[in-house]
């Protein structure tokens, strides 16, 4: 008769075994299940064969075959489990799609440009002819023709950068010619620019506005620009001011154009720019437009109820705008009775430090990777 | 402006807070910089007054404005209620008398009109209520004469002066231009030399003011002054304008006159601080009050039609409406046919015509009261400008190359911008904020460069950036121009050890890629710029002509930027200016090829120093029509090549468009293209 005592541990080994194999996944708890029950130094079936010189001679014989079973059965099922495990390796030549890419490197577009062409788009939908200026200008054009002569007080409110000597200027539009200086240009399909408006610089344009005037003089009303582009003033840098920043004039001439429809056109595109908000128009003071309005937007920090952003007026300054000036249109040779119209100047960091909530406009030219980089692709 | 609120309560009832005042000012163009506590139980409003309107440089002029903003009637101040002493005598004013005082305008068209009065004066301190009044205006009390002075300006708008009559030679005041070198001590102590063109207030002798700016220190009124001459006159704006600019002298006199006075008030004004010297204590007039004014100016008259003001402003205004504005803000209007007939008030300055009016109904009506409408269109709009088409595109580009979009600067410090001007064509600006903003960009890599520095700096070692932008030379005025730099990782670095650092060849991508896009065939060849390092510097051509350069930074300018030379960085500038004409190609499809092509491997060895393009141009002029490509593919020097030599290898595909070549044809055009290797630069096969 077998030793109950004996049938009992082989009985818990096999359990024992059986629990641990239905939780081994891999090679390693395999390996570690051979070791634990197999081992020729420390398993413990090995250990149990080891006990047979201490069973009596009468049931050395079934204790041998029960303790060589247990270890056939072992060996078997660990086979089973082997094979069972290998068939959950992945194939040969397969990758651990885990592992850190290889960066496809990715720049963005300057979030001034961004808004840059935001407008632009904007403006083109609503069939605006989109067109760049000099930077470097004339008096005549930044000022005198813009209804500022000489003197003029309004030239106190933009601190002009003059250049040290003249050079040659007045080229624009689309297709400059690359001879000659002071050659004349062409704008795709409309024609040569007049010679006559072809002036040696002798300053940086202080607004985009110069283009209005160079536009005019060469071709006849209906107007409907956009001019985007950079404007320099002597303004120190600080929180709010560069000597260089980037604007866009808007400029609509022709019958029956209206102040009614210079507030139509800033609440569709102020709209679209800025989502749900609300537009409001101020008088103001520009020489070459009459009336003159400055353009607020509510602001959407503290949705019109006053916070520190809006100087807790609930409005945000956005745009300068009004109606052309009869001597604007005297200087470039339109009727004044025949034909109005309506200007705007935007600055661009203006919309970019509302729309991404930037409070610093130096941010706009460090050029910091980590600043430029928070835009999306 | 500062306006005392308490002090514009005297001209008009204006109900509410200073901040319900401030706001509803600022819907009638008036923004408010700041609203400040003043004293017990007193607001200043600082209202920021446009360049246009002198007028409201007054209570007064506030005070209308707030008047007619509010619908209220306008009153003319008497006693301010502080000044509690009542005169000794009635103030008024003898318009007629014996002369004490010789007025003569030399040059009217300078000084239209000048209005003096003599008076026997006590100086002392002002009362205080004046003293308050000046104070929250801005202005510093001084003494009772020239506090009067101070006064009426902030009241009325009309500067005023105060002489000490005994430090006159001759009783007399004569209006002059300055003679050549002529000097003058102002009130600020400072020593001034006129010029001819600058009006001068001048006894008998000498000037003794710079007329409407600042008056002379010999004839300041001094605690032992005992008669004044009072000045109230009005002066040409331009003339104002241009001396108080050569003088750098700006004044709250300079400022009112050069935007334009009013020439009607002079005479008011002078009655007025009359008044208020006897009123206050100060002492009398003497005399006369003499008032040269030898052409008087007519009032601006404007024909104001209805059809216009609804043409302009995109709907009609009620007449009740046009009228009742127009009115509130002292225009006289008369009706005439399809509108009306409107007298300017001579202080209105800024109102020259028909549109001027219109702004202000409109400004009074309520912008917010306007239609919003949209502007009908009349002709399809045009293609967008292909400058800015092409920005676009090169934009687009050059992120997905992994470049950044910079913007920077125009102008940069001369330091930083010579070594990019040739022959040294840099264009200075005349007035400069600082030395780092002395020239305008010849290029636009010194900016460029800067940024790298500024991102090195701060952690960042993988740099790209571009940037599209106006340069500008003195010669070649305004170009437009596309720059990049690159420094740091060409592959960024991985586990695989794919990672490699930018070379010149990665640089030279760009351009292509660009002149790919432009539609324009670009080469580099060999161009030693002295801001690029020795031998890795090249001339970027494109149909011939000069179009940019390629190459990697000069140590001397990465040492200038603040960069460390361990980490190359290269740069690419273009002209797109230049290369503007080349684009715009018609896009016309090719039939795709019917036949098989054939690749032939050749490895050569030849002396390094040989141009790739020149083993290139050898194999084309060698090979039949049928060589379709030549590429390198490896390029080894080093063991078992001597010194001196390189072996390159290339690839040659053939292929024809009518018929599969054979083995033998392809074999020929080998021995033909390394017969002709050999003949031209002794390359051996290997």
């Amino acid at each position: 008769m077998p030793d109950p005592a004996v049938g009992t541990a082989i009985e818990t080994l096999r359990a024992d075994f059986r629990a641990r194999l239905a939780a081994a996944a891999t090679d390693r708890d395999l390996k570690a299940l051979d070791d634990a029950f197999l081992s020729r130094r420390s398993g413990s079936v090995t250990a149990l064969l080891k006990q047979v010189a201490s069973v009596p001679a009468e049931a050395r014989r079934e204790f041998g075959q029960l303790v060589n079973a247990l270890k056939t059965e072992i060996e078997s099922a660990l086979d089973d489990k082997r094979t069972e495990v290998a068939a959950t390796r992945p194939p040969a030549g397969a990758v651990d799609v885990s592992l850190a890419s290889r960066q496809v490197p990715a720049g963005r577009v300057h979030p001034l440009m961004r808004v840059r062409q935001d407008v632009e788009d904007i403006f083109a939908r609503m069939g605006y002819e989109i067109l760049e200026g000099p930077e470097v200008e004339d008096d005549y054009h930044n000022f005198e023709a813009l209804n500022m002569p000489p003197e003029h007080p309004a030239r106190d409110m933009q601190d002009t950068l003059y250049l040290g000597v003249p050079i040659p200027g007045g080229i624009w539009g689309a297709h400059r010619s690359t001879g000659a200086r002071g050659a004349s240009s062409e704008i795709a399909g409309r024609g040569r620019v007049p010679e006559a408006q072809v002036r040696a610089a002798t300053l940086l344009r202080t607004h985009t506005s110069a283009m209005q005037i160079r536009y005019m003089k060469t071709f006849p009303p209906p107007v409907r620009l956009i001019v985007p582009g950079r404007v320099y003033r002597r303004d120190n840098l600080d929180l709010s001011h560069t000597p260089m920043f980037q604007q866009f004039e808007g400029l609509v001439v022709g019958r029956g154009v209206t102040l009614a429809d210079l507030k139509g056109t800033f609440e569709a595109m102020l709209r679209e720019l800025f989502g749900d908000v609300k537009i409001r128009l101020r008088p103001s003071f520009f020489p070459y437009t009459e009336p003159s309005a400055e353009v607020d937007i509510s602001c959407q920090g503290c949705g019109g109820a006053g916070c520190p952003t809006c100087k807790h007026t609930g409005w945000l300054e956005i745009l300068g705008s009004g109606m052309v000036h009869p001597a604007v249109f005297e200087a470039v040779g339109y009727d004044a009775d025949e034909v109005t119209g309506f200007a705007f100047g935007l600055g661009m960091e203006r919309v970019a430090m509302l729309k991404y909530g930037v409070d610093d406009i130096r941010l706009f030219y460090e050029n910091d990777i980590r600043f430029l980089e928070q835009f999306p692709l | 402006m500062r306006a005392l609120l308490s002090w514009l309560r005297e001209f008009v009832d204006v109900p509410g807070t200073a901040e319900e005042v401030a706001r509803l000012m600022s819907l009638r163009g008036f923004a408010v910089e700041a609203i400040e506590p003043f004293g017990p139980g007193d607001t200043v409003i600082d209202f920021e007054v446009t360049a246009n309107r002198p007028d409201c440089m007054s209570m007064a002029g506030m005070a209308r404005e707030v008047a007619a903003a509010h619908g209220l009637r306008l009153r003319t101040p008497g006693p301010p209620p502080a000044a509690a002493r009542p005169p000794r005598t009635p103030a008024r004013v003898r318009r007629k008398g014996p002369a004490v005082l010789d007025i003569v305008i030399e040059n009217p068209g300078l000084c239209p009109r000048y209005v003096g009065a003599v008076a026997d004066v006590e100086v002392g301190p002002s009362p205080p209520w004046m003293q308050t009044r000046l104070q929250a205006a801005g202005i510093r009390p001084i003494n009772n004469i020239v506090d009067v002075t101070n006064y009426v300006m902030v009241e009325m708008g009309q500067p005023m002066h105060a002489f000490d009559h005994a430090r006159l030679a001759g009783a007399e005041i004569r209006i002059r231009t300055a003679r050549p070198g002529e000097t003058l001590r102002t009130l600020d102590g400072q020593p001034r030399t006129l010029s001819p063109d600058m009006l001068a207030i001048a006894d008998a002798e000498r000037a003794t003011a710079v007329a409407g700016v600042m008056g002379g220190g010999d004839s300041e009124v001094t605690p032992a002054t005992k008669t004044i001459v009072l000045e109230s006159a009005y002066f040409d704006p331009l003339s104002i304008r241009r001396t108080s600019k050569t003088l750098g002298l700006k004044t709250d006199a300079s400022m009112r006159f050069e935007r334009g006075a009013d020439p009607g008030c002079p005479a008011a004004a002078m009655a007025r601080a009359l008044e208020l010297i006897e009123r206050i204590g100060a002492g009398r007039g003497r005399g006369a009050l003499i008032d040269r004014y030898p052409k008087r100016m007519k009032p601006v008259v404007l024909r104001l039609r209805r059809e216009r003001i609804a043409g302009l402003l995109g709907c009609p205004i009620p007449d009740r409406d046009v009228k009742r504005i127009l009115d509130r803000l002292g225009f006289t209007l008369g009706v005439v046919a399809g509108g009306w007939r409107v007298v300017v008030p001579s202080r209105r300055v800024d109102v020259t015509r028909e549109v001027d009016l219109i702004e202000e109904v409109a400004r009074h009506y309520g912008f917010d009261r306007l239609p919003t409408t949209f502007p009908a269109l009349t002709a399809a709009a045009p293609p967008i400008d292909p400058r800015i088409a092409r920005a676009r595109h090169l934009r687009e580009l050059l992120t997905a190359a992994g470049f950044f979009e910079a913007v920077t600067f125009g102008f940069v410090a001369e330091r930083a911008a010579a070594p990019f001007a040739a022959g040294g064509d840099l264009v200075p600006i005349a007035n400069p904020l600082s030395e780092l903003f002395a020239v305008l960009r010849p290029s636009l890599l010194p900016g460029l460069v800067d940024a790298v520095a500024h991102n090195r700096r701060r952690e960042q070692r993988d740099i790209r950036l571009f940037e599209i932008g106006a340069r500008f030379t003195q010669r070649g005025g305004e170009r437009l121009a596309l720059a990049c730099v690159w420094t740091g990782a060409a592959a960024p670095e991985h586990w695989s050890g794919t990672g490699r650092p930018v070379d010149f060849f990665d640089a030279k991508a760009v351009v292509e890629r660009v002149g790919q896009a432009l539609g324009a065939e670009v080469r580099t060849t060999p161009s030693q710029e002295p801001w690029l390092a020795p031998g890795r510097s090249a001339a970027v051509m494109a149909n011939g002509a000069r179009a940019g350069v390629v190459g990697q930074l000069a140590d001397t300018l990465v040492d200038a930027h603040g960069l460390p030379r361990s980490d190359a960085v290269y740069a690419v500038e273009l002209d797109l200016d230049a290369l503007a004409p080349l684009a715009g190609r018609v896009v016309r499809v090719e039939p795709l090829p019917r036949y098989p092509s054939v690749t032939r491997d050749i490895s050569i060895l030849i002396d390094d120093t040989l141009p790739a393009s020149d083993v290139r141009r050898t194999i084309g002029g060698a090979a039949p029509p049928t060589l379709v490509q030549v590429a390198e593919f490896d390029r080894y020097q080093g063991k078992g090549i001597s010194p001196g030599k390189v072996s390159l290898s290339l690839r040659l595909t053939f292929r024809s468009s009518d018929r599969t070549l054979t083995d033998g044809e392809v074999q020929s055009a080998m021995d033909d293209v390394l017969a002709a290797l050999k003949e031209a630069h002794g390359a051996v096969q290997r």
